[in-house]
């Protein structure tokens, strides 16, 4: 090193020192940004097992000092208990303080949840597979129309089909039943389903097709037989973004539902949230089975997440 | 003759008959799907708008014409909310674009526990907004709230403060809760902004002479241009039609503070149950949507095609 004369010994140590800084700056821009993510919602599962008692500590326990699991119980073993005006306004005396004997709601909130979800999942690849087929491999008069059809359905603001759905749902005799969300989900998840996959077809070559041709296969074979097996990774992000556009919808669910036969999971959750006498404790407790699905797979799918949502960002 | 020459021709003979019908068939399930769930509500909508429906009094539903939209451009407080629309817009797409263009930075570096990083940050995006709001409504509780509890400790207030219920901190409260859920989407668009910039760029500028914050001035910014475009688009189209928060954050309070255009459409459908005047206002909704996403539409169809 000392060999390597001062010149050279400097240039050295500025090059080591200047890695060295870099990769302080990575590590303190990390932890900014893991803080950032992920602090509130540490606070949030925190909470969720902290006691109505211990929530109420100033300044608050940031990790529970008496973890309990009560709030969680309440959910999964709610005892049936008939719901009267007294028992509502005394904070539900009956079962332990500030849990609401609504708990018990929330199991089969999240059953209707999941049954919408798929639904709108399985309706979403049987429409959007084919058409995005059709708009990315066959050429005919109308197709550039049909894209941009499509995507503009894609930018309708949901709030702006609200009255329009509401009269035509209640019209059709389906308010309140899970038919009129899964109905309505479709509208908010099959453009974006259609332009995913066809932006994945679109990089498949053409070859394939006339090879398929060559070896008799109709359209629908090659599709069935050949595209659908190649595009794994866009039918999976398709499969995922249903699912989380599904699971995670309000507006529309608020606007149609009305009593726990077909309210979803974030109804029931938001219903809470809206009455002083509940423990915000458990209110966290329900958060935290709520955001349980979505976090699972975004951690375990980002891949295909992440390549969904970039579609298209830069290609152009 | 090779055979690559004959399957050529045998190509050529096979004819792409009944394509035009074939490619009808294949759209048929979706066209279908979207004129009823798309297409017939948002002309419905239009319908609606032009008539005077009210649940109240059903009897009696005459044709208005435009009165209805006469009546809300007319109306202060439609302009009042229009008003906390674009404050709470504005607001949440300029952190939004900040917050966002950091985290692409950072992730853009090669380090040790980037993946994860990146994994870690869908996390929010990923969450119901239903969730998002709980969990800052919690946050922000006058109270026991975290916010209190931590300003507390930290010494930077003597006494537990009220923040959601402040009129003047409610809109920059819920934009903030907004933008961590809507950062993920925005710094991932321009990770592959950044991502598509020629590494021969950089080595140009550094020939150059240009330092590192020359370098992202003149470089990195003007490159990221299309996503930031795609970002602040998206997201104001996002924003101004953003009706969860304020449900489960404030239920448009204290007082009319966080009355904005969605909130109102709510009110005014679900609440005094006057269904045109709800149409006409989510319609003006749409238009200004439409013409706000006509940008993407135009890069995103270009795309596909």
């Amino acid at each position: 090193m000392s060999a390597a004369g001062p010149a050279g010994a400097t240039g050295h140590v500025a090059g080591e020192r200047h890695r060295r800084l870099r990769i302080a700056a990575l590590w303190i821009a990390s932890l900014i940004f893991v803080g950032y993510v992920t602090a509130p919602l540490v606070w949030l599962v925190s909470s969720s097992f902290q006691s109505e008692r211990e929530i109420t500590s100033k300044p608050p326990h940031w990790i529970p000092h008496e973890p309990t699991v009560q709030n969680f119980a309440a959910i999964f073993a709610a005892p049936k208990k008939d719901v009267t005006y007294e028992t509502r306004r005394a904070a539900d005396p009956a079962s332990g303080g500030f849990i609401p004997s609504t708990a018990a709601n929330l199991l089969p909130a999240m059953a209707n949840s999941l049954i919408v979800a798929i639904s709108v999942v399985i309706l979403n690849l049987l429409v959007a597979i084919p058409a995005a087929y059709a708009l990315a491999k066959i050429r005919f008069r109308g197709r550039d129309a049909s894209i941009y059809a499509i995507l503009t359905t894609r930018v309708i603001p949901d709030i702006a089909l609200v009255v329009p759905f509401f009269l035509f749902i209640r019209n059709l005799g389906l308010l309140d039943t899970l038919a009129s969300l899964i109905i309505t989900y479709l509208a908010v998840t099959v453009p974006f389903s259609v332009f995913i996959l066809t932006n994945y077809f679109e990089g498949l070559p053409d070859e394939l097709d006339k090879a398929a041709r060559v070896d008799g296969c109709s359209r629908l074979q090659t599709l069935l037989h050949v595209y659908v097996p190649l595009s794994l990774p866009a039918i999976v992000a398709v499969i995922l973004f249903a699912f989380l556009a599904s699971w995670n919808e309000f507006l529309l669910a608020l606007m149609f539902t009305q009593t726990p036969n077909s309210q979803t999971l974030p109804i029931i959750v938001a219903s809470f949230t809206s009455d002083f006498t509940i423990s915000f404790s458990f209110i966290n407790a329900a958060g935290v089975l709520a955001i349980i699905p979505p976090v699972l797979i975004a951690l375990l799918f980002e891949r295909y997440l992440v390549s969904g949502l970039t579609a298209g960002a830069v290609k152009g | 003759m090779t055979q690559a020459a004959v399957l050529a021709r045998r190509r050529e003979r096979l004819p792409f008959s009944h394509d035009e019908r074939r490619a009808w068939l294949f759209l048929a399930p979706v066209a279908t799907t979207l004129l009823v769930v798309a297409v017939f509500p948002i002309v419905y909508s239009l319908y609606i708008s032009f008539w005077s429906i009210k649940l109240t009094r059903p009897h009696r539903q005459p044709f208005v014409g435009l009165d209805n939209y006469a009546q809300l451009l007319a109306d202060p407080e439609f302009w009042h909310a229009v008003g906390r629309t674009t404050s709470f817009t504005v607001m949440a797409v300029t952190a939004i674009c900040v917050i966002g263009l950091a985290v692409a930075l950072l992730l853009n570096e090669t380090f040790p526990g980037r993946k994860a990083l990146q994994a870690l940050l869908l996390v929010p995006w990923a969450i119901p907004y239903v969730a998002n709001g709980l969990m800052w409504k919690w946050i922000y509780d006058s109270s026991y709230g975290a916010l209190n509890g931590l300003l507390f400790q930290l010494d930077f207030i003597d006494k537990y403060m009220v923040w959601l219920g402040d009129a003047n901190k409610t809109l920059p409260l819920i934009a903030n809760a907004f933008v961590w859920k809507e950062v993920p989407l925005a710094a991932l668009l321009l990770l592959v902004t950044l991502k598509s910039i020629p590494a021969d760029l950089y080595a140009a500028a550094r020939v150059d002479g240009a330092g590192a914050l020359q370098r992202f001035l003149h470089v990195t910014l003007p490159a990221l241009r299309p996503g930031f475009m795609l970002v602040i688009i998206y997201e104001t189209m996002t924003a101004i039609r953003h009706f969860d928060l304020f449900f489960i954050l404030t239920e448009g309070g204290p007082g009319d503070a966080s009355h904005v255009l969605s909130w109102r459409i709510y009110v005014e459908t679900f609440r005094n149950l006057s269904f045109g005047t709800g149409a006409a206002m989510s319609y003006i909704l749409a238009i200004v949507t439409f013409a706000l996403a006509y940008g993407v539409i135009r890069a995103l169809g270009r795309n596909v095609r």
